[in-house]
């Protein structure tokens, strides 16, 4: 028998990876998805869970910089990566990134639950593009559902930051 | 063209209101500096960084986790339960049936028809038929698989039409029509003898889901004195309060309701609380310890209330010219399996009656004629969804409009500049409309912004192939400010502090409408005070005074009012001190920005703290409580007439789509919406509010649809039943105008579900436009479109 | 009429017990032989979690070989294009490779999803999911695409046509078998291709029809050397419409002659009615749209302007 493989119930699998730039490492269950462990043992709750199935996006995080769906993820794929949360973007002496200001100058959030996830797409995006035209802005947010605003204020507030405003 | 002397008695009527308006502007540009102002919310820097704190964020140690076994029948009898195995799982701390209840075992947000756990039968598939409470969600869930009931199953009916009928299976006791209103206006034999052009259609519209982002949840926690606090999102802690304490055989005051932050609500989230409250409430007084009760994506949809459906039938009457003179509606409204939100609360309170009192639209009619027929069926049930009844009605009155105006070869345009409401109007239940009448100016401003005389006659093919062909639509709507009911008091209370700093105590709640930044604003504004001085006490039964529930547009205006009340007798206080203080009489002086201050000499001031300090030290008065009550509603049980709403807040939207005559995809290319909203307290925040129920009325006219197989939700998930995504909505153009309302704060009325309704029809109308057909059953999806293609005969020539 | 438990009732907690992380193709098999049929493959996991939540799929040990190296990158050998096991929907996208000489697959990787599912989902499981209408295997079926399945008893290529089965079925066996490689040929200058979807919303939405349609053209005599139209969903698998393919080989490249390509298409394919994602007969109807737009702007790309 593979040595990866043992007899009986879940034993616990240790998990170590970065997390907001902090080396972080806790002992998981095998079946833990890192929404849960983000949530529930680190205590990063501004990641949500939404719908658990990949298709409202509440629980965007950015895995090595790239936007996934942290309740699709189990937990062991972060091994040895780098998480980023909304957390993540808030500077020590607490200013805001430059999209947390801007959705809300822009009055971008309603109900807010998808508002870390819209963020965090939209750093993954600014990362790679830093001035994205409005196709490709709508294109980054695709995939996190918005029942409040219908997306405008939240567009406007990516494009504040693109267009250098 | 347009009739000459038409058009100057419109431009009599807009000169006049126009006048209001710029004088309003002018009074709030002098007088207002917090109200009326595009401030940050307060709630932002939470949000933005992820340290909000919604139902789910809160940890879950200690808690047992409540579940709930669900009815896989539509209609039936339950013959035996048996729980022996599930009991005896290790970890589960409870399994109650019906009997277990220790109070009533009833809840429901008008008539508590729904058990907490059934007893003898299940009326739809999702029906509650045991509670498990468990150390561990997963154990409670494999505590449900354990439970073996024994059903026998009854016959089910799912159509509103076949409940009615004779010998149809009997849902409830009562029988299955649940309520049935009806409303006369003049005579409509007579008007439809009048008119020159008469058409009749049908339009049917399905069950729709609120798909807030945030899932429900609840917390129920017994307190050491014997009180039940029940804590989670929800919109109405008065209304659940007021269940779960019989639920629990409690007093009202011994069951308290604290809200957390909401992700999102829309109505949704009145209704779930009380169900998933009274469900966790009774677990945690049998178990003794706290209970935390939350549903999955799926459940939700599966079990909490729904917009309702329904299937309207309308004849209309017009004049060659255009002039309406009939207008006749027949509503089947599908019910569900429980009374929810649904029938009539006497006056005018309830979804069905206000379907029923919007259905003729903003029309001058002289003869309507309404009759509205609620029916339960073995279906989940109907409640609240932004618009209360008004979003359906509005889908066949803006329709029908257009497929008149077709008929007498008018545009869409000039039949409403013909018909619309304008002040002393008076609408179908002969209310006269004498204050705040916007909708004209709405028309006008949207036309303007949208240049619709130019987009109106630049519709057509785009390309040389001809499968895609551009075309434009309207939609008009009128929204209630208040919900119509005997019982629509706000209550706050506000304490001012020796330093200046103050406490507002309200039980309106947030959930993502911006009341948490728009209700302080308020409170800023008449105590002269900064906003960031006014710390908002969240929603807590124990702690705020009686509310109401935070829904029908109501709490800006009706909240508002009751903290400029509160304010007031704080002011009274402080402007008495500093008068003397200041040696200036109290007419004179004015609070604004922290200072009180000589009118005619601003120089002679003191700080706002000051005078608030000598207050508490001559022992003044510094708290004040506000109670405000809307002008009584009224609406006769027989004929519909009646002034049911105190004040309508009016909306025109205009859309530009592209349709693919050979696939029926609808892509939205341009998009505006005019309001007249009283007084925008917060312009920004309102904004949003446009933009995102422009958002929910594209759904509803393009993809949403719950689909239900012999009573089964077939699209449980997010998966599939679909939302409107970043590529699915427009650009919207919000233009606001501000016609003010005498009742309300500093002229505010509603706006929180307006700006949904109008969405949907004038979306259906642009597609009309284009592509030649006409949906008239919900969703307009590509295939509902290709067909209505088909039915007219195929695309336009040209 | 009672609708079953898994339907009503659902929990968040996903039910398997063991996560491997193996760290080589070998080790990977050995798991799976050593697992007995309890172990499956799960890399991206954007279908693999969700059918575990839904208890549609059973398994008590997942295999992640997400962090085999052996399974990753796009390369081109000679004129074929080969795709490693791990290469995501969006990693395909972003190869000039891929969006030069393989464009119908890049948009078709563009559409699956939303941007975070393609950041994690991968071509081979949109394959082995085996849905009639996956927008990365049509076109891949387009392409002729050929794929190397391993397992303890070594390596064996499959061409696409042969590898779907049934709704949710294919040849390979994920709990002993992993696919390690996707090949196809580069389109050259004389071929074109297309890829069409309709949808009811514009992102993350599964589609109501899926068409990719690869031709060989002789621009100059306006003919139709070859032509390969896949579908999906008109039947149980991802469809290649070979009766009218070979119907159209060569034919003049015309407008007439893809009319009548559409007609014949919709009239052999047999979408099932679906309450959620349309009806047999308007799927038959858009079949007819989607194979006539498909070819005429394959063959533009081939460089056969219809008159």
């Amino acid at each position: 028998m593979h040595p990866g493989l043992k007899d009986g119930n879940m034993s616990t699998l240790k998990l170590s990876f970065k997390v907001n730039g902090k080396l972080t490492s806790l002992a998981v269950a095998p079946n833990a998805l890192l929404v849960d462990v983000l949530r529930e043992d680190l205590g990063l709750t501004g990641t949500k869970a939404g719908c658990r199935e990949g298709e409202c996006g509440a629980c965007t995080v950015l895995l090595d910089g790239e936007p996934v769906n942290s309740c699709l993820l189990p937990a062991m794929k972060a091994a040895g990566r780098e998480v980023t949360t909304i957390e993540g973007l808030v500077q020590e002496d607490g200013t805001l990134h430059a999209l947390q200001q801007s959705f809300t100058d822009q009055g971008a959030s309603q109900c807010g639950f998808c508002t870390p996830a819209m963020i965090l797409n939209a750093k993954a995006l600014l990362d790679k593009a830093p001035h994205p035209d409005e196709g490709q802005i709508r294109q980054a947010l695709s995939g996190v559902l918005c029942r409040c605003t219908g997306y405008r204020k939240i567009v406007q507030a990516v494009q504040n930051i693109a267009q250098g405003k | 063209m347009f009739d000459k002397t038409d058009d100057k008695k419109e431009a009599k009527v807009l000169t006049k209101e126009k006048i209001d308006l710029q004088r309003l502007a002018r009074e709030g540009q002098a007088a207002l500096t917090v109200a009326g102002t595009s401030v940050r919310r307060v709630d932002d820097p939470l949000k933005v960084t992820g340290k909000l704190k919604y139902g789910a964020d809160y940890p879950a140690e200690g808690f047992l986790h409540g579940k709930i076994l669900r009815s896989p029948h539509p209609h039936a009898r339950i013959k035996s339960i048996n729980i022996k195995k599930a009991q005896e799982l290790e970890g589960v701390a409870a399994v109650l049936l019906a009997k277990d209840v220790p109070g009533r075992n009833g809840f429901g947000a008008i008539i508590p028809d729904q058990p907490v756990i059934c007893g003898d039968k299940v009326r739809f598939v999702g029906d509650g038929v045991a509670l498990v409470a468990a150390e561990s969600e997963k154990i409670a869930h494999q505590a449900l698989s354990l439970i073996e009931v024994e059903y026998e199953p009854l016959p089910a009916v799912f159509d509103p039409r076949e409940a009615m009928a004779e010998g149809a299976p009997k849902i409830h006791e009562k029988g299955n029509l649940l309520s049935y209103d009806k409303l006369i206006k003049g005579d409509v034999a007579a008007g439809f003898a009048q008119a020159e052009v008469i058409i009749e259609r049908t339009y049917q519209v399905p069950f729709l889901e609120h798909a807030y982002i945030e899932p429900d949840m609840v917390m129920a926690i017994p307190q050491p004195d014997g009180t039940m606090l029940v804590e989670g999102p929800m919109q109405a802690p008065f209304t659940t309060r007021r269940n779960v304490a019989p639920v629990l055989g409690l007093p009202i005051n011994k069951v308290r309701c604290r809200q957390i932050h909401m992700g999102g609500g829309f109505g949704g989230k009145e209704d779930s609380p009380i169900d998933i409250g009274c469900r966790a409430a009774v677990l945690a007084w049998h178990t003794k310890r706290p209970v935390r009760l939350a549903l999955e994506r799926e459940e939700i949809t599966l079990q909490t209330a729904k917009r309702h459906p329904m299937i309207m039938e309308v004849k209309i009457g017009a004049k060659k010219d255009g002039t309406l003179t009939a207008f006749q509606g027949v509503i089947y409204d599908e019910q569900g399996a429980y009374a929810s939100l649904g029938p009539r609360i006497p006056p005018a309170g309830g979804s069905h009656v206000h379907s029923m009192v919007m259905m003729a639209g903003p029309y001058e009619i002289p003869n309507v004629k309404v009759d509205a027929y609620l029916a339960y069926t073995n279906h989940p049930y109907g409640g609240a969804m932004r618009g209360f009844g008004a979003p359906q009605v509005h889908i066949a009155h803006e329709q029908v409009l257009d497929e008149l105006a077709t008929e007498l070869g008018l545009s869409p345009l000039e039949i409403r500049r013909k018909n619309a409401f304008k002040l002393g109007s008076t609408t179908a239940t002969g209310q006269v409309l004498n204050q705040s009448v916007g909708l004209r100016d709405t028309l006008e401003a949207c036309a303007k912004a949208f240049e619709w005389d130019r987009r109106y006659k630049q519709t057509g093919y785009l390309d040389a192939q001809r499968s895609k062909r551009r075309g434009v639509g309207i939609g008009m709507g009128w929204y209630r400010t208040s919900i119509g009911t005997g019982f629509d008091g706000c209550g706050a209370n506000v304490y001012v502090h020796e330093d200046g700093s103050v406490l507002l105590y309200s039980g309106i709640t947030e959930m993502g409408q911006g009341a948490f930044t728009v209700l302080p604003q308020i409170c800023a504004e008449e105590l002269g005070v900064r906003l960031e001085d006014v710390r908002l006490v969240t929603p807590d039964t124990d702690l705020v005074p009686e509310s109401g529930p935070t829904v029908g547009s109501r709490s800006t205006t009706l909240m508002g009012n009751a903290i400029i009340m509160a304010a007031r007798q704080v002011k009274e206080s402080l402007l008495e001190t500093a008068s003397m203080m200041l040696m200036v009489p109290v007419e004179r002086l004015e609070s604004k920005d922290r200072k009180i201050f000589d009118r005619d000499h601003p120089e002679k001031s003191l700080a706002f703290r000051e005078a608030a300090a000598r207050c508490m030290a001559t022992g003044k008065r510094l708290i004040g409580q506000g109670w405000w009550t809307p002008p009584p509603a009224s609406l006769d049980g027989h004929t519909g007439q009646g002034n049911p709403y105190f004040v309508y807040t009016y909306s025109t939207h205009m859309a530009q789509v592209v349709v693919d005559v050979e696939t029926g995809e609808v892509d939205i290319e341009k998009y505006v919406a005019a309001f007249d909203v009283g007084k925008a307290i917060n312009p920004r925040a309102l904004e949003g509010q446009i933009e995102g129920g422009v958002g929910m009325g594209l759904g509803y006219a393009l993809m949403e649809e719950v689909v239900i197989t012999d009573g089964l939700i077939q699209n449980t998930s997010l998966q599939n039943y679909l939302i409107p995504t970043t590529l699915d909505v427009p650009d919207i153009q919000p233009v606001i105008l501000e016609v003010k309302n005498e009742f309300g704060p500093y002229g505010a009325k509603g706006i929180g579900e307006m700006p949904n309704i109008p969405a949907t029809p004038a979306i259906l109308n642009a597609i009309t436009n284009a592509c030649g057909g006409r949906v008239r059953s919900l969703p307009a999806d590509p295939e509902a479109v290709f067909w209505a293609i088909r039915e007219a005969g195929g695309p336009p020539k040209e | 009429m009672a609708h079953a438990f898994e339907k009503l009732h659902w929990s968040r907690e996903l039910e398997f017990g063991q996560y491997l992380t193996p760290g080589s193709l070998d080790d990977a098999l050995q798991m799976l032989a050593d697992g007995k049929g309890q172990a499956r493959v799960i890399a991206g996991g954007t279908d693999v979690i969700p059918e575990l939540r839904r208890r549609h799929l059973k398994a008590s040990i997942l295999v992640d070989i997400t962090r085999l190296p052996e399974l990753r990158g796009i390369t081109q050998e000679g004129e074929d294009i080969v795709l490693g096991g791990l290469v995501t929907h969006a990693q395909a996208p972003a190869s000039a490779l891929i969006r030069e000489r393989a464009g119908l697959l890049a948009q078709g990787c563009a559409a699956v999803g939303s941007p975070q599912i393609r950041n994690l989902g991968t071509l081979a499981g949109n394959l082995i999911s085996g849905q009639p209408a996956a927008d990365a295997s049509i076109p891949l079926l387009a392409l002729d695409a050929r794929v190397t399945i391993a397992s303890l008893e070594g390596e064996r290529e499959v061409p696409l046509k042969e590898f779907f089965l049934d709704v949710g079925k294919t040849v390979l066996d994920s709990t002993r078998e992993v696919l390690t490689r996707i090949r196809f040929r580069a389109l050259g200058p004389d071929q074109g291709g297309c890829y069409l979807r309709l949808s009811k919303r514009k992102a993350l939405c599964l589609p109501m029809l899926v068409c990719a349609v690869q031709v060989t053209a002789d621009p100059q005599a306006k003919v139709i050397k070859e032509a390969a139209i896949a579908l999906g969903p008109v039947a149980p698998v991802p469809f290649r419409e070979v009766r009218t393919e070979e119907s159209l080989r060569g034919a003049a490249a015309s407008r007439q002659v893809i009319a009548q390509a559409a007609e014949n298409a919709s009239a052999w394919c047999s979408p099932r009615d679906s309450l959620l994602r349309g009806s047999c007969d308007y799927r038959q109807e858009m079949v007819k749209v989607f194979v006539r737009r498909g070819l005429t702007k394959a063959l533009e790309q081939a460089g056969c302007t219809l008159d």
